[in-house]
């Protein structure tokens, strides 16, 4: 039982189509068709308090989603899961929860996140001659783009951003980038900016398909360590 | 059964792809293959504005409490997805399934706006669906079409199997059942149009001959057998109440233009304003009670999870029981954290109370439609409002700390001047000037204004459905005239105006006739589509069409039409006679007022449907009763 509670849901196929914004709206949505005792922010245009870990860009899918949620009253992680899931379309689910003894924001602890980027190729390739394309665009100590901000384009070193990479063969056709990368709110790499890099530095003509999120971390002195597990540090 | 295989070389593509996608919150799922009709309601514009649209929410909640009935919705694709589309060969789709459209028994498009008819030649195309009603055999669908524009169906008579004149609730289960009679007896296409010919409220075009005359006008409209009655008359729904409405509508996944719960109060309006079409179809005027409307708030809001309430009616400060009503519904939404919007309200201090409670948001702006910038016009039109009833309105609204207020007018009104288009902002002048210390004194800014003109067309089923149009040029220089008249007075008012070319069209095609079929046809084939986006709207392209088919458009728009001419809607019946519509006309050319419905009844035959107001007996109604 907790007056708070910090989730991890996932987004499939389905609605993968869905902006981040959306996913917001989505979610105010179904909490208010939960009837769950979720708390609003006091003043003239109350909101739920609701903090998501990462903004999910258009396009993404994710087993591995975190948010915070407040609630007036105290409610166990089986009851909100089970009320939540009732009342979400298909296409994104609760998949657990525990208590959040301590308020702190989920979205300045979260630091990286691991992403499967599928990928293809013009002509077919060894596998492992993919990878060696990667361990050696891994190299570099300097991987200079151009970065889209508010403010125009500026360039940008990405290489402290990455912290692994390696390429597999996927299970159907074409190849699977897993990255390692650094997320949240001060340095977050885009998986779509890291393969426009790779594609210019290797020079491989890469067609990205799906890309999914399996995993984000917060860092507390220089270790990864699971969202829930920081939950009440 | 065929289904479309949506994947992310198309959807990745393209803008808000989750206009695309469906499988929102309260889409009904059912198993195709388990119901006798599939009936596709077809929104003729994107899926933003077609998912704000009342009437569909009410007719697709209508239709799937059937049992025997699936009805799924399409909408028109943006052009980036068309492209995509075509490109890749995908027929148009319903959004539950994913069905091609050509593979349902009906599809059915809603008439909004004149401007979306190139929209229903480009969807039926799309879909795989033969464009013209002559081509398409048992194996294709009924088309059929309804909503306000039906009122005037000749322009769509060469697209359109049938249309639905009126309120769709109770005539959409006998067009079905009549569908499920013939789709068991194995006859031709043909003996279905005959049998919903029968049906009151149906017209099936096809089924009449048009004689014209050498100069282009009617010389009669005639029954091509006596199968078909000579005139068809609008239904309408007699009791709100016991009329289905839906509480479980579908919540889109992204944001779309009234993207709230609505609530209806009611239909009709008892003003009567010359100019508006809606307050003459919509007759008699028939209210929804407010026992019954705050249930629905507050299963609505159960069942959607939407924090936003909307009422919604043509002129919300007329529904006859709004103080209780709003205090009861007020007491739920601040208790449930639900936001109420109150749309066409009058300001006055009741409803500027109102407002205050009922919204936390912000004092952003407050709209006004005086429609008219002089008494006389005003008086013309048989707007019952006047300078003083707007300025104390005004100065109400800034005392109350709005500090910018939105005036809409219209321009080229029947016997307007140039003093009345000055009049416009003159308004303007006198209203920042009265305000002038009121703000100060509540500390407030001081009073913005924006004018905003739409240019009048002239509607079937009005008093004016006979005058001309103003031309283009004459609807340019009042327009320039009015933004330099104020652009050297002063800063705080901005004024916005509409494209005469997009509003001439509106007008030739909501009063016209069959023969307009060609040029429709000629100009989607043209590349028209979205003609009421004025990116994607080319007056040229309307044009051309008009050129190529040997027609004019102004014989449409501009042409002043005798009393006695037969109109090309003469036989479609909505309960408002001629002859009241007549001296209506002669009315406003004398300024002269016709009170309202509420204050007593001025005959106008609405009360042929012995419903709502024309009942009300504690009125002192002279008819009715």
């Amino acid at each position: 039982m907790a007056r708070a509670l910090r989730f991890r849901f996932s987004r499939d196929e389905r609605l993968k189509y869905l902006a981040h914004l959306d996913v917001l709206r989505l979610f105010e949505r179904a909490l208010k068709r939960s009837g769950l005792p979720v708390s609003y922010t006091q003043g003239f245009n109350p909101r739920q308090k609701i903090v998501f870990g990462l903004p999910m860009a258009l396009g993404l899918t994710s087993s591995a989603e975190y948010a915070d949620i407040e609630f007036d009253e105290d409610i166990t992680p089986e009851t909100f899961i089970s009320r939540l899931n009732q009342a979400l379309p298909d296409g994104i689910e609760v998949l657990d929860a525990v208590p959040l003894l301590k308020k702190g924001s989920i979205m300045s602890q979260i630091t990286s996140a691991k992403y499967e980027v599928s990928f293809d190729v013009p002509q077919i390739m060894d596998p492992d001659e993919i990878n060696g394309i990667v361990i050696s665009f891994m190299d570099n100590e300097d991987i200079t783009v151009m970065k889209k901000g508010k403010s125009g384009s500026k360039p940008v070193n990405i290489r402290p951003l990455i912290y692994s990479l390696s390429a597999r063969k996927a299970d159907g056709d074409g190849y699977v980038l897993d990255a390692f990368v650094s997320a949240g709110a001060e340095n977050n790499l885009r998986p779509d900016l890291l393969m426009k890099a790779l594609s210019q530095k290797t020079g491989l003509d890469l067609s990205v398909g799906s890309i999914h999120r399996r995993a984000m971390y917060a860092s507390t002195f220089n270790e990864w360590k699971d969202p829930f597990e920081v939950a009440n540090d | 059964m065929m289904r479309v295989k949506l994947d992310d070389t198309l959807l990745l593509q393209v803008e808000k792809p989750a206009k695309y996608i469906g499988n929102e919150w309260n889409m009904v799922k059912k198993d195709p293959e388990s119901v006798e009709v599939r009936f596709a309601f077809a929104f003729p514009d994107d899926y933003e504005i077609g998912m704000s649209h009342l009437g569909m929410k009410i007719l697709y909640h209508i239709l799937n409490r059937r049992e025997d009935t699936y009805c799924e919705r399409v909408f028109a694709p943006w052009v980036d997805m068309e492209r995509l589309m075509r490109e890749k060969g995908l027929p148009l789709y319903t959004l539950e399934t994913y069905t091609p459209i050509s593979e349902f028994d009906i599809i059915g498009f809603t008439l909004q706006y004149e401007m979306s008819y190139t929209n229903i030649l480009n969807m039926l195309d799309l879909g795989g669906v033969p464009v013209l009603a002559k081509d398409r055999n048992r194996s294709h669908p009924f088309v059929c079409a309804g909503g306000p524009c039906a009122v005037n169906p000749e322009p769509l008579a060469d697209f359109i199997d049938f249309f639905v004149i009126g309120e769709g609730e109770e005539v959409i289960h006998e067009i079905i059942d009549a569908y499920k009679d013939w789709k068991g007896s194995g006859q031709d296409r043909n003996a279905f149009l005959e049998l919903v010919a029968g049906i009151e409220g149906v017209y099936v075009p096809s089924m009449y001959e048009i004689v014209y005359y050498d100069d282009g006008t009617i010389m009669d409209i005639m029954p091509k057998s006596g199968k078909v009655p000579d005139t068809v008359r609008k239904r309408i729904v007699t009791d709100l109440d016991s009329a289905d409405f839906p509480d479980d509508i579908i919540v889109p996944y992204i944001g779309t233009v009234h993207d709230r719960i609505m609530l209806e109060l009611f239909r009709g309006c008892i003003r009567g304003c010359r100019f508006c079409q809606a307050g003459f179809i919509y007759r008699p005027v028939r209210e929804r009670s407010p026992e019954k409307l705050n249930e629905l708030a507050r299963s609505s809001v159960e069942k959607t999870g939407y924090d936003e309430i909307s009422l919604v009616s043509l002129s919300t400060s007329d529904y006859s029981a709004l103080p209780e009503f709003c205090d009861n519904l007020l007491e739920f939404s601040e208790k449930e954290r639900v936001n109420l919007s109150l749309p066409s309200l009058r300001v006055d201090n009741f409803s500027l109370g109102l407002m205050e409670r009922a919204s936390k948001v912000r004092k952003s702006g407050l709209t006004f439609a005086p429609e008219a910038g002089t008494q006389r016009l005003r008086d013309v039109i048989n707007k019952g409002i006047t300078d003083e009833d707007l300025k104390s309105s005004v100065q109400l609204a800034v005392a109350g700390g709005w500090n910018s207020v939105k005036l809409y007018f219209m321009i080229g009104l029947p016997t307007e001047t140039m003093q009345d288009v000055e009049g416009i902002a003159d308004l303007g002048f006198s209203l920042i000037e009265s305000c002038r210390g009121i703000a100060d004194k509540h500390g407030g800014r001081g009073l913005n204004i924006t004018l905003s003109t739409s240019n009048f067309v002239p509607k079937p089923f009005t008093p004016f459905q006979w005058e001309p149009m103003d031309s283009i040029e004459v609807l340019r220089e009042k327009q320039y005239h009015l933004k330099d008249l104020i652009r050297k007075r002063t800063r705080r008012i901005r004024y916005q105006y509409h494209d005469p070319e997009i509003s001439h069209m509106e007008a030739v095609l909501s009063r016209g006739d069959r023969r307009l079929g060609r040029v429709i046809h000629t100009a989607w084939k043209l590349g028209a589509r979205f003609d009421g986006w004025d990116e994607h709207f080319s007056f040229e392209r309307w044009q051309q069409a008009f050129e190529e088919n040997g027609l004019n458009s102004s014989f449409y728009a501009n042409r002043r039409r005798d009393f006695s001419e037969v109109l090309p809607w003469d036989h479609i019946d909505t309960g408002v006679n001629k002859g009241f519509l007549v001296r209506e006309c002669q009315k406003a050319y004398e300024g002269d007022l016709t009170r309202n419905c509420a204050n007593g009844c001025s005959n106008c035959g609405a009360s042929v449907y012995q419903a709502g107001i024309c009942f009300r007996k504690d009125k002192n109604n002279s008819q009715g009763g």
